[in-house]
């Protein structure tokens, strides 16, 4: 993080600066509003006159001072004794060791169980991730206007809580680590799975998402799933600019040109993983990694450790069952074991929340092509498209089983 | 002023969006138009809410017979025109609206007979969320 970009360095110190304030003062609503408008003013200012000698004291005193603006203006509506007026300036209160700690509260805060996603979604990326309402708007395609409503009311849901501004517990911390990884996953895979509409606010996400969990990974260095959920995310990432071919289309995992893939981040997310998986117990985030680290790494989808795939699914239907896990474990016990194998396990598979998924049939047809049956294979592919809603889902499966020969209807 | 902005399509202009019938370069130059159809409008502050639908083939209709809830799925005539997607736009005017609808008017690939609908959306306060 040498030498960032001045936007750079604002985002990374905005969480500090709100953690400072909300310590000081106790209104992380009105401290949070604050920061906003002191990183706009700080936008503004540095890039037009450069970055002041103590960025972090800047911002700090920028943001205090709009903090005592908003409490002044709250104090005047209620007619009540000015006493934030009257509180004094800070100025060095702040030490530094307390930054990462903050960081942490904070994310605990924005991901806290009694909001909704979205909101955990919104509120982490303007909080923790410093980007401007705007910035959020525009990622999800809602107006401004509607993002700063659902930001205040996700406060104002924080604020009624009465949750404190402190450390969860010993006994919460572990739920409340976990709520803050799935709202860091929520937020890669809206990034990642956009296919269509602006891509590239869509792409942003995904790369937040892997600042955020890299900051995450440097506050819990000791946390397995962490650098599980981090080291997911960049072995998922390296395969972006192979998942889609020139026109858009999808391009299934064993088709990509894996020249294509990042080989920087799949060095890092192996590096990250390796070290991870024999610290201790063993989660969902790096079971996945894992699964992913061994894609990956292989020079080709034949040359694939389906085996080692195969014994990941199954401790990971163990430890975060779920029917998709269910999916995957049995193509890739078809990858094994052959085709047969695996159309045995989905036939068993009556989860009804999978009937009407096109990957069950998706899944189906692939392994009825592989088992040499065309007909039923195809009309496998033709079921999966009708079920399927994103347009270039439905153009593959239709392609495949064009490709299965002629239509009958 | 809030408006709904209707785009509209038949379930053959489904199947050909879905199919070889329509080259992927043709689906990627609608792709890209409506990206940046929206994308501006997004910057612009104007956008509120977007989405494409689905095939109509997937649509349910409900009704009540008797008092007794009646499901029929893919209701549509094969050749009715059904509304594809909406942009619901916070803009200055019926007559920017009118521009945006004209806009898409000349998005490429089939532009429904029903055209582009704009409709105004009641009240003053409508919430995206």
């Amino acid at each position: 993080m040498g030498n960032d970009s001045f936007e750079d360095l604002v985002r990374r110190l905005a969480p500090q600066v709100l953690g400072a304030l909300v310590r000081r003062y106790g209104r992380f609503d009105a401290a949070e509003d604050a920061v906003q408008e002191a990183l706009l003013v700080a936008m503004r200012q540095w890039r037009e006159h450069g970055v002041p000698e103590h960025p972090h004291a800047w911002l700090l005193r920028v943001a205090s001072r709009k903090l005592i603006d908003l409490l002044r203006a709250e104090q005047a509506r209620r007619r009540r004794e000015d006493v934030a007026a009257s509180r004094e300036l800070p100025s060095e209160w702040n030490s530094p060791s307390d930054d990462a700690d903050d960081t942490l509260i904070l994310l605990t805060l924005c991901c806290h169980p009694s909001l909704t996603p979205s909101s955990q979604i919104a509120l982490t990326l303007r909080a923790v991730g410093g980007l401007t309402t705007a910035e959020i708007a525009r990622s999800f395609l809602t107006s401004e206007a509607s993002m700063v409503r659902r930001i205040s009311r996700a406060k104002r849901t924080i604020e009624d809580s009465g949750v404190p501004f402190r450390m969860p517990s010993e006994t919460e911390r572990p739920q409340r680590i976990d709520a803050v990884l799935r709202v860091l996953y929520l937020i890669f895979t809206e990034g990642y799975s956009a296919t269509s509409g602006p891509q590239l606010h869509r792409a942003c996400l995904a790369e937040e998402a892997i600042r955020l969990a890299e900051i995450t990974a440097v506050l819990l260095p000791e946390d397995g799933e962490v650098a599980g959920l981090l080291a997911l995310m960049l072995l998922t990432d390296a395969r972006a600019p192979a998942r889609l071919n020139e026109h858009g289309e999808l391009v299934p995992l064993h088709e990509q040109d894996r020249r294509l893939w990042k080989a920087e981040s799949i060095r890092r997310g192996v590096d990250l993983i390796t070290r991870a998986l024999p610290r201790g117990e063993v989660g969902q985030y790096q079971l996945q990694a894992a699964i992913a680290a061994i894609h990956d790494e292989a020079p080709s989808s034949e040359a694939t450790d389906w085996r080692q795939i195969v014994a990941l699914y199954r401790l990971l239907r163990k430890v975060s069952p779920s029917p998709v896990v269910e999916l995957n474990h049995a193509v890739a016990v078809a990858m094994a074991d052959g085709p047969t194998a695996g159309l045995a396990l989905l036939d068993a598979l009556d989860d009804p929340r999978l009937a009407r998924d096109r990957r069950l049939h998706a899944a189906r047809a692939h392994l009825l092509e592989l088992a040499g049956e065309p007909d039923t294979a195809r009309a496998a592919y033709l079921r999966a498209a009708e079920l399927a809603t994103n347009i270039h889902h439905v153009r593959y499966l239709n392609a495949r089983a064009h490709s299965l020969g002629k239509d009958t209807t | 002023m809030k408006y709904m902005i209707l785009v509209y399509g038949s379930q053959p202009d489904y199947d050909s969006m879905a199919g070889p019938a329509t080259s992927a370069e043709e689906l990627n130059a609608i792709g890209e138009f409506l990206a940046e159809f929206t994308g501006e409008l997004a910057a612009s502050g104007e956008l509120l809410d977007t989405q494409g639908l689905a095939t109509p083939v997937l649509a349910r209709r409900v009704r009540l017979r008797d008092g007794v809830p009646v499901v029929t799925d893919g209701p549509f005539a094969e050749t009715e025109e059904v509304i594809a997607g909406y942009w619901i736009v916070d803009c200055v005017s019926f007559d920017r609206a009118t521009e945006l609808a004209v806009r898409l008017n000349k998005a490429p690939g089939r532009i429904a007979d029903a055209g582009v609908v704009i409709r105004p959306v009641m009240g003053a306060d409508y919430d995206t969320d």
